[in-house]
Formats: structure tokens, C-alpha cells, sequence
């Protein structure tokens, strides 16, 4: 699970190391990556409006 | 993401059943025009949607030009405004929805089955009526303008409730034809996507397609998620106009902000539809005349995506001025923010790839690298759009004019350039003639620069957008953008005469044209027959 | 290519020497507001961060264009994906665009804190004109381009403002906190005067809120930013920024004139008043619609001249002007024209281009109707 969320994270950012990406695609299961992607967008949604209410006070 | 191996069964399934689709074609192949009403073959669908938009282009373009004509001095001299106002907004409506989009799909439909190594696409029979919708639905609209009170006038954005309630009488027309072309779009990308996701070689990867079938395949999703909302909100707008509903109108409990947001919940994502293909051609083009990989292929898959998820989250960024809480202003800054940073990667990817190659000049190449730097200054003054403070002194000016016109003609229209120049040689199996698209290249450049470059300027002098008449401190800008136009304008002549030209001769191309192209669509032979791929190619990786 | 490099080095000359820059009008103006210097300030913050990336990114596409060309037997490496790399150019932006988010917030927070204003003016957008009222002072009236359309068809020559010169402008006192209040009766305009980086949509049925704080007297001149149909490029704005002295004179005159045009109300008008009175009216107000001979033009807005239903029916006549008629351009204009004035057009539009009904309506029978 924790190895789907850093991959997740790497690929948010854009940048993970080939190695790593050889193993996900071949290892990894693809739902899994897509149920957690989608999670993870709405977990940024929510950190971004959480600021931007914060902030607007 | 994906399996190792594409399904083989369901790739068996699918080429059976185009297979016998060839079939019963080859049986009675019609003849004339019945031959382009019926045709079911990828390539000369694709040239249909090609042929359409290219006439589109030029349609929008004479709107454009008249546009620039009654702004070449300060004073009404040419066309009132009621006309004006039709034109800006045909001008928009038929670039966006005639010319730039049909372009990519034609793109698609040409060499998304070339690059993937599929005999055709996955539902012919659906190819064939989503483009023939296409003519349906923009002679509709076109005709609009010789319907008492005149064409759409409210913009191609079409805010309630200048577009229900005080709108003219062809508005409904209007309406009927982007719902059409919705349709259209909406079956196109349904069909990219069952192709690439069922038919692709044996033994290529999700990973290992190229990149213009990547784009595609996200932009494909983007189509299908947002083109109904474009649907719902123009059949809100019928039932305010002809039904006596208020969904837009305050008088009767609505909301006229609903429609913006309703409407840049599509239209936002709808300028990544019209970007993300053109990242998918220069990063075809850029690799093949450096003769050196592209730098970082997970990277733009990635970026890509991202582009794509973000697009969904920005819309309110359009809306500074409508008056949104401040945490909801904040929130669009900070995301709309965000997107320059996968958008700067796929530029720096771009010129890394550059970086240390062996280069050449050839036209696509010339247009691809044009791409890169006019795309950049759009994003640039994109960027600068995102700061919500300052954008409530851009928005709705000819700032915005020139950054939208950046992104969309030196970005999406120069890419569609470069990928025709690119393909020429393997539609037509000759080369393009070199200087005439040389001059094509310079003349388009210069044109381009010298209309939207002196646009930023009277923006942000405090000329706003939409009007047909200005005060004279913004004259010297606007004479300077009309001599650009018309430029830019008549240098597509050239573009029709490279073509034509190319279609009826010239140097003969090789199956393999440019040579460091490595996808699949350079192994057919120049120019790609009608049927190929008939048994599936065995995909091999390149190697370095 | 090459002009692309002339007009950035243009760009870059420019932006070099803002006080040029805002004298030449290529620029964003500076403004006479702190909230103005400060939006100008995050522009041309963002504008050179994008110009220092820009140069970068160029010199390097540049360089490797001039240097790694095949005609000149340039070998191509075949290096691809590098982590730190990849990694650098993500999180340098990033930083960036977060140091670039916090000064922007906190202008836009000062932006929207339109709390304790000295003075509130309701500014509401129709198609094509602005009415400004002084809210609890019992001051209003309408803001008309005064530009003649002589010059606007080129058969005069342009004036020095064409275009941004109007018959009553906007006027405000300096040093004084002002909120505006926005909405519209048609559809959506966009109120701006680039001087006040003051920008905001008046939408129908919704009000909007920002404000000003002027630092120098002077004329400010805008225009609406939203299109709003025909005459969007014709409704400019025209602010008098006026030292507080002034302006407090100028207020308590304008009320005593409202005060005495109450009055008016209560006597019996002539006939040639009304006419004289309305024909001024029809021609701020009606013509831009219905056109100054009355013709109006067709479907979307109906002649007036030998109108049958209006000359048959004063009552309808009358009410169509005071409430509008919805799911139309026209709008109600009970609360933008006095007794007065609306008594004056119904009189003048039942008199004007043949149109010989004889009959006049009196403001105190408009003041009763609009009472009930």
C-alpha cells in the first residue's frame, strides 16, 4: 500500500526513478493506482481549500 | 497501469470483425461521392475531418479578418456593431469547434491506428457518422447569419443572459448545432479510447505508445467528462429561452453566475482539449530532427495527467470579477498556479531533448520549435493571468486576447502545422516542397507575432476586449495587429498550395521519411495504402 | 523570430523605466490608489520573474539550436531521464509560484475588506449606460457617452476623449473610503477604471461589493468591460476625484437640486415641459434602443412610432416603462427615472414622430401609480 501511495506521489510530482516505474507497471496492480490517484486529487482539493479558508479568515 | 500484454483475445475479436468489415468494402467499393459518404477506412476519414477543418479555418479566419478590418482605425467605417459582435463570436465558435478540434481528430483518426499498429479504428461504422455530423452542425451555425436579427452575438462563451433572454431568434439554431458537434466529439473520443485501449500491437505497453496517442487518450477522457456539461448547460439555456424555465435569469429565482460556472467547468478542460494533442505532435517532432530521445517520456506521460486532473480544478479562475467569496478566489489562484508546473516540465523536457542532439530544419521541425517558444510566452502571460489581483486589471482585455491567441495559434494551430508537414510524406508519399513551406513558416511567424504581440500592450493599456470601436490612445497597437493579421491571413494560402502541391507530386518519400522517426507509422510504405496492418505487427522497443 | 525579438526587446526596454512605461500607455498604470501601486507592484513582480525564466530557457534553446546543428556534423548524445534533473526544474517552479501566491494573497485580502467605508455608492449597469446613486443621500442620475455619433461614423473629427467622455461623470472625494455596490437591470457589464485597479462584474439580481480609496484629485477614465451586447464599446466611465471640501459641496448641491425636483412633482406640468423634458430623457435613456426617429429595430426591439397597442392602451403604455416586460430587453425603470422623467416620456413618446394621441400624463399621477 505504501509503495502505491509513494509511486502516486512520484507521479503527482512527475518525476520517479525508472527502476522504480519498471517494477509498479509490472508488479503493481493498475486499479489499485487509480483508486488511490483519484483519492489522493481529492486529498489535494481538500488540503488546498483547507488553506485557502484557513487563509481568507 | 496497464497489463504486460494488451488482452490478445479482445485484439483477436476486433481485427476479425474490421477484417470482415473490409470485407464486404472491398465487395462493392462505391464510387464518387457516395464512396466519402459511406467510407468506413481510418485514413480517409481522417482526411475528411482534415479537409473540413482546413475549410473551417479559413471560414473563421475571414471573421477574424473582418474583425481586424473595422479595428484597423479608431471610428466605425466597415460593419455595425450587431455585426461586429456576430463576428467576434462565429469567429470564436468556428475556430474552437470547427477548426482546431476536427484538426486533432483528423490527426487522430489518420495516425492513431499507424502508431499503434491497428488495421483501423475500433468502430468504423461510428467514425464515419461522427464526422458527418461535423458538416451538419456548422452549416447550422453558419447559417444562423442570414436569419432575421443575425447569428449568435453574446460571444463564444455566450453568457446568460445576454444569450437567452436578450438574445436573437437564431440563438435556439445555435444551440441545436453545438449540441451536434458535441455529439460528435463525444463519439470521437469514444472511439480513441476503445481503440487504443483494445488494439494496440502485440506486445506494446500503455508505456511504450507514443505520445500523441497518450494525449489523445487523456484528452479523449477529458471529451467524455466534460462535453455533456457543455450539453446540459446549452439545454438549460433552450429551456430559458423557449420553455419559460429561469435557470439564468434573476427575475425568476436564477442565477447568472450558474451559467459561468456551468460553462468554464467545460470550457476549461475544452483548452487543454485543444493543447494537449499539440504537446502529443512536438514531442514526436522534436526527438525525430534532434535525432535523440525524448528526454523524459514517463515525465510527460505524467505531466500530461496532471495537466488533465488540474484542468478540472481551475475553472473559477475566468470568474475573478464575478465576485466570489474569498476563499474561493484563493483556492482557483492557488491551483490555477499549480499547473504551471507540469507545463513548464513538458517545456523543459522539450529543450533538454534539444540539448546535446544533432538538428535539422525541416519544416515540421521549423513549426514544432516555433511551438515551443510562442507556447512558452502564452504560458507566461498565463501565469501571470493566475495572480488574482493583478487579473482583475487583465480580465476581459486584450491581455487575455493575446494570451488565449498565443496558446491556440502559434501553440495548437502551429502544432497542427508541424504534425501535417510531418505526416505529409506519409499520407501522400511525397515530400512538401521545401521553400514554399519555408516561406509558409516565416511569413506565419512574423504575421502571428506582429498581430498578437502589440495585443498584450493595448491590454494593458486598458483596452478591453469585444469592441468595435476604441479610443485613440490604443490606435497605433490595433493598426499594427490588422497588417499582422491580414499577414498571417494570406500566408495560408501558402499553406493550401504546399498541400495541394504535395498531393499531386513532388519528391518521392521513402516508408521510413524522416529519419530518426522510430514509431510504427514509418514502417507502412509512403504513401500508406488504404488497408494496413492487416495482421498485427509484432511491436518491438527501441533500443537506447 | 526576429520580430518576435525586436518586440521583447521593446517589452524589456519598456518595462526597464516604469515611469516611461506609464507615460507611453504600455504599460499597466500605476494607478492613484495604494491597493493600484500595489497590484502594479505583484505585476511587474511576475512580469520579470517570467522574463529571467524566459531568458534562461530561451538562451538554452538557443544555444543548442546554434550549436548542435546536423549540417554542422553534430553528434547526438543519446542521454534521457535524469532524477535530480527532473527534479530540480519541479521543485525550483514550485518554490517560486509559492513565494509569488503570498504576496498575492495578501493584496487580494485587503481587496476584498470593504469594511467601514464613508461613503456608498450603488453603481448599477444597463444596456448601454451607468446610474450611480449615493446611497441615504438622495443623489442619482445617469452616466451617457457624450462622444457624438457624428465622430463615431467619421463624420466629424475625433474629440481629445472620444469615446471615454460622458455627460454627468461619477464624482467621489479623495482620502475618503468608498464602497461600491454593484448590480445591474439587463445583463452582465463589468464597471473599471484602470486607475482604481477597480474591476467587478454588476450581474442582475446579485449585488457585488469593492472599493476605493483615491490619493490624488483628477478625471479617471473606464469603460465597461463585460460584453453587454450592441453599444458595449459605447458606455464609458468618467470618475471626478475631487478634494473632500468640494465634494461635500458638490453633494449638498445635488440634493437640493433632488429636493426641489421632488417638489416638481406635486404641481401641474405644461405640455411643452413634458415634451421638452422628455425628448431630453428619450434621447439618454430610449433611443439607443428604439432608436432616436422611434423606428426601433425589429425583432428585438419594437417601433414605437404609430405603435398601436401603446398609442390604444396608456395604461400598458405606462406600466411597460415603469416595470419593464420580462423575458425582454426592456427593463423596469421605476427606480432609475423619477416622477418626472418617466411622466415626461410617457408624454413625449404619445407625442413624438406622428404619433398624435394629444394626450400627457402628470407626475403626480406616476407618483401615485408608483406608490400603490
Amino acid at each position: 500500500m505504501w509503495t502505491v501511495i509513494k509511486s502516486v506521489l512520484a507521479a503527482f510530482f512527475g518525476v520517479q526513478k525508472e527502476q522504480q516505474r519498471r517494477e509498479d507497471f509490472e508488479q503493481g496492480r493498475p486499479g489499485a493506482f487509480i483508486v488511490t490517484g483519484l483519492v489522493m486529487a481529492a486529498f489535494l482539493v481538500g488540503i488546498l481549500a483547507f488553506v485557502a479558508i484557513l487563509v481568507s479568515r | 497501469m496497464a497489463p504486460k500484454v494488451p488482452p490478445q483475445p479482445s485484439l483477436e475479436q476486433s481485427s476479425t470483425a474490421t477484417a470482415a468489415g473490409h470485407g464486404l468494402a472491398h465487395a462493392a467499393p462505391p464510387k464518387g461521392i457516395l464512396r466519402w459518404l459511406l467510407t468506413t477506412n481510418h485514413k480517409e476519414i481522417g482526411s475528411l475531418y482534415l479537409i473540413f477543418s482546413l475549410i473551417m479555418f479559413f471560414i473563421g479566419g475571414i471573421f477574424a479578418l473582418v474583425v481586424r478590418a473595422e479595428l484597423y482605425q479608431p471610428g466605425m467605417q466597415l460593419i455595425q456593431p450587431e455585426f461586429f459582435n456576430q463576428m467576434t463570436t462565429m469567429h470564436g465558435l468556428i475556430m474552437v469547434f470547427a477548426a482546431v478540434m476536427p484538426a486533432f481528430t483528423g490527426l487522430a483518426n489518420w495516425m492513431i491506428p499507424l502508431q499503434i499498429g491497428a488495421p483501423d479504428m475500433a468502430l468504423p461504422r461510428l467514425n464515419n457518422f461522427s464526422f458527418w455530423l461535423l458538416p451538419v452542425a456548422f452549416i447550422l451555425l453558419l447559417s444562423t447569419l442570414f436569419m432575421p436579427g443575425g447569428g449568435p452575438n453574446f460571444g463564444w462563451t455566450f453568457y446568460a443572459p445576454l444569450s437567452t433572454t436578450y438574445a436573437p431568434p437564431s440563438t435556439t439554431i445555435f444551440i441545436l448545432s453545438l449540441h451536434i458537434a458535441g455529439i460528435s466529439s463525444i463519439l470521437g473520443a469514444i472511439n480513441i479510447i476503445a481503440t487504443i485501449l483494445n488494439m494496440r500491437a502485440p506486445g506494446m505497453r500503455m508505456m511504450d505508445m507514443p505520445l500523441f496517442v497518450w494525449t489523445w487518450l487523456i484528452t479523449s477522457f477529458l471529451l467524455i467528462a466534460v462535453m455533456p456539461v457543455l450539453a446540459g448547460v446549452i439545454t438549460m439555456m433552450l429551456m430559458d429561452i423557449n420553455f419559460g424555465t429561469s435557470f439564468f435569469d434573476a427575475a425568476g429565482g436564477g442565477d447568472p453566475v450558474l451559467f459561468q460556472h456551468l460553462f468554464w467547468f467545460f470550457g476549461h478542460p475544452e483548452v487543454y482539449i485543444m493543447i494537449l494533442p499539440a504537446f502529443g505532435i512536438v514531442s514526436a517532432i522534436i526527438p525525430t530532427f534532434a535525432r535523440k530521445p525524448l528526454f523524459g517520456y514517463a515525465s510527460m506521460v505524467y505531466a500530461t495527467a496532471s495537466i488533465a486532473i488540474l484542468s478540472f480544478l481551475v475553472w473559477a479562475h475566468h470568474m475573478f470579477v464575478v465576485g466570489l467569496p474569498l476563499a474561493a478566489t484563493l483556492f482557483f489562484m492557488y491551483t490555477t498556479m499549480l499547473i504551471a508546473v507540469p507545463t513548464g516540465v513538458k517545456v523543459f523536457n522539450w529543450i533538454t531533448t534539444l540539448f546535446r542532439g544533432s538538428i535539422s530544419f525541416e519544416p515540421p521541425m521549423l513549426f514544432a520549435l516555433a511551438f515551443v517558444v510562442l507556447f512558452t510566452i502564452g504560458g507566461f502571460s498565463g501565469l501571470m493571468l493566475a495572480i488574482a489581483p493583478a487579473d482583475f486589471q487583465y480580465h476581459d482585455t486584450y491581455f487575455v486576447v493575446a494570451h488565449f491567441h498565443y496558446v491556440l495559434v502559434p501553440g495548437a494551430v502551429f502544432a497542427i502545422m508541424a504534425g501535417v508537414y510531418y505526416w505529409l510524406p506519409k499520407w501522400t508519399g511525397h515530400y512538401p516542397h521545401e521553400r514554399l513551406a519555408q516561406w509558409h513558416f516565416w511569413l506565419s511567424v512574423i504575421g502571428v507575432n506582429l498581430t498578437f504581440f502589440p495585443m498584450h500592450f493595448s491590454g494593458l493599456a486598458g483596452m478591453p476586449r469585444r469592441i468595435p470601436d476604441y479610443a485613440l490612445q490604443f490606435a497605433d497597437f490595433n493598426l499594427v495587429s490588422s497588417l499582422g493579421a491580414f499577414l498571417f491571413g494570406f500566408s495560408q494560402l501558402l499553406f493550401v498550395a504546399v498541400v495541394i502541391l504535395c498531393v499531386r507530386g513532388g519528391r518521392k518519400a521513402p516508408a521510413q521519411a524522416w529519419d530518426y522517426a522510430e514509431d510504427l507509422e514509418w514502417t507502412v510504405p509512403s504513401p500508406a495504402p488504404l488497408h494496413t496492418f492487416e495482421t498485427p505487427p509484432t511491436y518491438q522497443r527501441p533500443a537506447h | 523570430m526576429r520580430t518576435l525579438l525586436v518586440w521583447l526587446a521593446g517589452a524589456l526596454s519598456l518595462a526597464g523605466s516604469s515611469q516611461a512605461a506609464l507615460a507611453s500607455g504600455w504599460n499597466m498604470p500605476v494607478g492613484v490608489t495604494d491597493l493600484s501601486r500595489e497590484i502594479y507592484n505583484l505585476h511587474m513582480t511576475i512580469f520579470w520573474i517570467c522574463v529571467v525564466i524566459g531568458v534562461i530557457v530561451f538562451a538554452v534553446m538557443f544555444y543548442s539550436l546554434i550549436r548542435y546543428r546536423h549540417a554542422k556534423g553534430a553528434k547526438a548524445a543519446n542521454f534521457h531521464e535524469n532524477t535530480t534533473v527532473e527534479v530540480i526544474w519541479t521543485a525550483i517552479p514550485l518554490l517560486i509560484l509559492v513565494g509569488m501566491a503570498v504576496p498575492a494573497t495578501a493584496t487580494l485580502k485587503k481587496m476584498y475588506d470593504t469594511s467601514d467605508a464613508e461613503l456608498d455608492v450603488m453603481v448599477t449597469g444597463q444596456q448601454w449606460r451607468w446610474h450611480y446613486e449615493y446611497l441615504g443621500e438622495d443623489v442619482a442620475f445617469t452616466s451617457n457617452m457624450s462622444t457624438p455619433r457624428a465622430q463615431i461614423r467619421g463624420d466629424e473629427p475625433f474629440g481629445e476623449n472620444y469615446l471615454l467622455e460622458v455627460d454627468q461623470p461619477l464624482v467621489l472625494p479623495i482620502n475618503r473610503k468608498v464602497r461600491f455596490l454593484f448590480t445591474a437591470d439587463d445583463v452582465i457589464h463589468a464597471w473599471w477604471v484602470p486607475d482604481f485597479a477597480v474591476k467587478q462584474d454588476t450581474i442582475p439580481g446579485f449585488i457585488n461589493e469593492n472599493w476605493v480609496r483615491i490619493n490624488e484629485p483628477g478625471i479617471y477614465r473606464g469603460q465597461c468591460a463585460e460584453l453587454c451586447g450592441r453599444d458595449h464599446a459605447f458606455m464609458p466611465i468618467v470618475v471626478h476625484a475631487m478634494e473632500e471640501d468640494d465634494f461635500d459641496t458638490w453633494l449638498a448641491e445635488r440634493k437640493e437640486a433632488a429636493a426641489e425636483e421632488a417638489l416638481g412633482v406635486e404641481r401641474e406640468w405644461q405640455k411643452e415641459e413634458l415634451m421638452e423634458r422628455g425628448e431630453a430623457v428619450y434621447a439618454s435613456i430610449c433611443a439607443s434602443c428604439h432608436q432616436p426617429d422611434g423606428e426601433g429595430s425589429p425583432p428585438a426591439f419594437p417601433a414605437l412610432a404609430g405603435n398601436q397597442r401603446m398609442l390604444e392602451d396608456r395604461e400598458w403604455h405606462t406600466n411597460v416603462i415603469i416595470d419593464g416586460v420580462s423575458g425582454t430587453a426592456m427593463p423596469a425603470f421605476r427606480s432609475t427615472l423619477n416622477p418626472v422623467e418617466l411622466a415626461a416620456v410617457v408624454t413625449y413618446t404619445r407625442n413624438a414622430w406622428g404619433n398624435d394621441t394629444g394626450s400627457e400624463v402628470q407626475p403626480s399621477t406616476i407618483a401615485q401609480r408608483l406608490g400603490q
